[in-house]
């Protein structure tokens, strides 16, 4: 939080995930790709198979064109964008982690070379050199997952790490073991997904029995995600899983997501198996698209929900996203947020300038003024307090309550709610007082956040938090002295753009 | 100075201790300028071999044009992978000063991703269908070059941060930037153009199409010349205008400091005298292997001298820290051992494959 800001003009998490998408698709396919590819050769040679090879051929160029360079550079840009929009964070998982990734680095060293020398020698070396060539392609590849499976769950499932802060705790994890058999089984798919259009290519004569042969791949594909997804489940503490599973789900959008993705796998999985298996013949483009869809939908639904789980934080009860450590909480309460980083400090010291420095350290990882997760539409507005105070026969003064209050005063009914408002006619009269009440309010929000570091250190530090104990669970608290809450009230109270009722004019 | 703007270390310290990642840092990076100088420079090369080739296929610059991609196929790759490692230990020792650098660059430093992208599909449309396609890649090199000199130039002077944090564009107007995008420019010409005419060199001396490689390996040779002409001015230039405080630091570091720049100075030099002494390279392909092998040391040994120029620029500002060490020296070992056995696995399978030719039914 004390480096300076990237004002990007979007949401930092926005393109984090374009980003991020992007490269677990190539990067999953890149793995699941090789196996398939070097497995058929095999087979290809063993049977004398031209048609067998030549998929394996066709599929090798999409290998090379995307895993060589797509996933590298978008491997590197996950860096590049961590690093622009929470570079505290990502500092504080690579200082962890370093090692771990300069393994993974050889390894990837490995799988470059081989996809290279892979792709640019059939037809010029001998199969047998060939085809080792690929093995170590995908030995390669599949040895960085192994890598990069333990730093990916280590965030959401530190362990034992939160206690001893030794590298191997964290990373056999309690999630590495069930998450590396659904990675597998994810990688498969994608391969599956992608080599049908070769497939489809093949001689009118051993089209049906290539597209056959792939339904089997993906048939257990398939089965091998299916079980490493709900053995994750089952390795998940309860603490966490409550967020999405039971009767009364605490995130209801993720307990959707996971119901999305289960779905799109179950109809991946049939769809699959009628057109691979039972009716190969009947396979077409569209018959791809949809797997293809299908599993990117599980997949996709599968990252989310693990992103989803693990907020606010980047390592589960250690690090938020925003570059907070927890350990910091109290330092930074007690010094104030400017002692702590000269961006914040520096600059115009008018309350409403600094607000806006706190809030571009502290919210903007998470929030953008009036984008993606607005802070403008989380916050109260003078227009919202006017419509609720408002009598209305059509009932906009409680639908304008539900939409913009209840959020946080959910103990507090409408009617109750008017008798704490001043009148309409009284807030006309005197424009002031309910920006008063405004800025009291957001204030009060802010303090609250504040206090919700206080509960937050209070947890024991060697086990997971139970986020679910929290008002606003799924952020991280306030940090900074009570000055500096106001300010930031009052920068965030300014981005209220309600004309003034009795003057008419624009703030 | 201001030194508020500086970000606190790391709270979590150093898995190892500060040396090693010195060492890791400059020797990945070298190892990355290798494949960086074939994809840059080759490119840059290859557009203007291509243009003076006119589309005659059989016109040697339009060989030395194809041929210069050809090794970008891989080159690229392999830069883009090479890369990684030093940008993995550049966060780990100056992430204070690497990270507020590029996020004062923002956009531009994301840039970099996309011109990759460019660079790269674009040297693939090149071979499929001609057109600007080539243009597109050699000046998407070359943006990315100007990004991270920029980038580098930024982080080492955070007290220059709040100018760069009101106008980014501000550090092409640094003294230092022109010369220095020079240095790695020329650098990497001179070094495609060797390798372009060491391998043609090795091919006529085989007997193959001698006059049209004994025409390129001779038009490499003149590109190396000239670039390292101008480098060796540049290099003095850039010498000139460096900051006060850290051409002093050099100059007083004594032997680890000026012995490396002393010696690639006196390699440079050296060069342009090898590189003078032929106008017919193929006539002298000892002297070819020794140019090359001399300016993959120059490369090596000015890897050294720029970090150790880094680490003078941010003295005033890492004085001011003290790095905790936390070292983990079992996976260190582990990471030792994976690199030794993974770099014998690729020589190992390069080997199987250079000696498994094969042709026909035999062939995979
Ligand atoms: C780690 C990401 C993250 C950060 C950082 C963050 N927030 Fe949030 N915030 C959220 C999310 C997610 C929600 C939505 C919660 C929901 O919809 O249930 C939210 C909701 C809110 C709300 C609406 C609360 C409500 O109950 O309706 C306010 C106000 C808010 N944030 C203010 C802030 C302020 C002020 C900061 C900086 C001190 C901040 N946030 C930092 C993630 C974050
Ligand atoms: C981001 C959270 C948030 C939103 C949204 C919000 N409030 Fe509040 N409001 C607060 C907090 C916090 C307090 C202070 C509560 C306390 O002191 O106990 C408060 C206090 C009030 C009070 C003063 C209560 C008293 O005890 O005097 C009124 C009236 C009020 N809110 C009305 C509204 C209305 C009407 C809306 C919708 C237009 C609204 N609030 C939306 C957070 C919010």
């Amino acid at each position: 939080m004390d480096y300076p800001i990237w004002d990007s003009g979007l949401s930092g998490g926005v393109l984090m995930a374009w980003v991020a998408i992007t490269h677990v698709i190539v990067s999953h396919f890149a793995i699941g790709g090789g196996l398939l590819i070097v497995v058929t050769e095999t087979l290809a040679i063993r049977r004398a198979d031209r048609e067998m090879r030549e998929l394996a051929r066709r599929s090798s160029l999409v290998l090379i064109l995307v895993s060589t360079v797509f996933g590298a550079i978008s491997g590197v840009g996950i860096w590049v964008v961590a690093g622009l929009i929470s570079p505290g964070a990502i500092s504080a998982l690579i200082h962890a982690y370093v090692w771990g990734w300069a393994i993974e680095w050889v390894f990837f060293v490995l799988e470059i070379v081989a996809a290279l020398i892979y792709y640019t020698t059939w037809d010029r070396i001998t199969k047998q050199a060939h085809v080792l060539v690929g093995w170590l392609y995908f030995i390669g590849a599949y040895l960085s997952m192994v890598i990069i499976n333990g730093i990916v769950t280590f965030m959401l499932t530190p362990g034992r790490w939160l206690e001893t802060r030794a590298f191997w705790d964290g990373f056999f994890n309690p999630t590495y073991w069930p998450s590396l058999v659904l990675r597998t089984g994810i990688c498969v798919l994608m391969a599956v997904a992608f080599m049908l259009w070769p497939a489809f290519t093949a001689s009118p004569g051993r089209r049906t029995d290539l597209v056959r042969y792939l339904g089997w791949w993906f048939l257990g594909g398939a089965l091998v995600s299916y079980a490493g997804y709900r053995w994750w489940e089952a390795v998940l503490p309860d603490t966490v899983t409550a967020l999405f599973l039971g009767e009364a789900p605490t995130l209801v959008g993720l307990a959707a997501t996971r119901s999305f993705a289960l779905w799109s796998l179950a109809l991946g999985l049939a769809l699959g198996v009628l057109a691979l298996l039972v009716a190969p013949r009947a396979a077409r483009a569209v018959t791809a698209v949809a797997l293809m869809a299908a599993i990117f939908a599980f997949f996709g639904g599968y990252e989310r929900l693990r992103e989803g789980v693990r907020k606010p934080f980047l390592i589960h009860s250690h690090l938020f996203s925003n570059g907070l450590l927890v350990d910091q909480i109290d330092e930074i309460n007690a010094t104030g947020l400017a002692a702590h980083s000269g961006w914040v400090a520096a600059g115009d010291p008018a309350p409403e300038a600094r607000g806006r420095r706190i809030f571009a350290a502290q919210c903007a990882a998470c929030h953008t003024l009036d984008g993606y997760q607005s802070i403008t539409e989380a916050l109260p507005t003078v227009a919202d307090l006017e419509l609720v105070a408002t009598p209305s026969s059509t009932g906009m003064d409680r639908l304008a309550y539900q939409a913009e209050c209840a959020s946080c005063h959910a103990d507090v009914a409408h009617a109750e709610m008017v008798e704490m408002l001043p009148s309409i006619e009284e807030i006309r009269s005197d424009p002031d007082a309910i920006r008063e009440l405004n800025l009291g309010m957001i204030t009060a929000t802010v303090m609250q956040l504040k206090e919700m570091g206080e509960e937050i250190t209070a947890f024991d530090r060697s086990v997971m938090f139970d986020m679910r104990t929290l008002e606003r669970g799924t952020m991280p608290p306030f940090v900074g002295s009570d000055e500096e809450a106001e300010a930031l009230a009052v920068y965030l109270a300014s981005l209220d753009r309600t004309p003034d009722a009795a003057s008419g004019d624009a703030r | 100075m201001n030194t508020d703007l500086i970000p606190a270390l790391d709270a979590a310290g150093l898995p190892g201790p500060p040396w090693l990642f010195h060492i890791l840092l400059v020797f990945t990076f070298f190892l990355h300028l290798l494949f960086m100088n074939l994809t840059l420079g080759g490119t840059l090369m290859a557009l203007v071999a291509h243009l003076r080739g006119g589309g005659r296929a059989d016109h040697p610059d339009s060989v030395l044009a194809g041929r210069l991609m050809a090794v970008n196929t891989y080159a690229i790759s392999l830069a883009i992978t090479t890369g990684v490692a030093p940008l993995l230990f550049v966060q780990v020792l100056f992430q204070q000063f690497f990270y507020s650098g590029t996020i004062l660059l923002g956009w531009i430093w994301f840039a970099m991703l996309v011109l990759l992208m460019l660079g790269y599909y674009a040297a693939y449309l090149h071979k499929a269908y001609r057109g600007p396609w080539l243009a597109v890649s050699a000046l998407s090199f070359l943006a990315i070059a100007m990004i991270h000199v920029a980038v580098h130039l930024v982080h080492v002077q955070p007290e220059r941060w709040a100018t760069f944090d009101a106008n980014a564009l501000g550090v092409l107007g640094d003294p230092t930037y022109w010369p220095r995008l020079l240095h790695f420019v020329l650098a990497a010409i001179t070094f495609a153009a060797l390798v372009a005419a060491w391998w043609a060199v090795r091919r006529a001396r085989a007997g193959d199409r001698v006059e049209l490689n004994r025409s390129i390996a001779r038009t490499g040779w003149r590109w190396a010349l000239w670039a390292t002409v101008l480098q060796v001015a540049d290099g003095f230039l850039l010498l000139g205008v460096l900051p006060r405080e850290v051409l002093l630091g050099v100059m007083r570091g004594g032997l680890p400091t000026l012995g490396p720049l002393t010696l690639s100075i006196l390699l440079a030099i050296g060069l342009l005298v090898m590189l003078a002494r032929a106008t017919d390279p193929v006539e002298h392909p000892g002297l070819v292997s020794g140019t090359l092998a001399a300016l993959t040391l120059t490369v090596a040994v000015m890897s050294v001298t720029r970090h150790q120029v880094r680490v003078l620029y941010l003295e005033p500002a890492t004085s001011l820290f003290d790095p905790t060490v936390v070292p983990q020296w079992g996976n260190f070992a582990l990471f030792a051992v994976l690199l030794a056995l993974g770099l014998a696995t690729v020589f190992w399978m390069v080997r199987r494959v250079v000696t498994s030719p094969a042709e026909g039914d035999e062939a995979a």
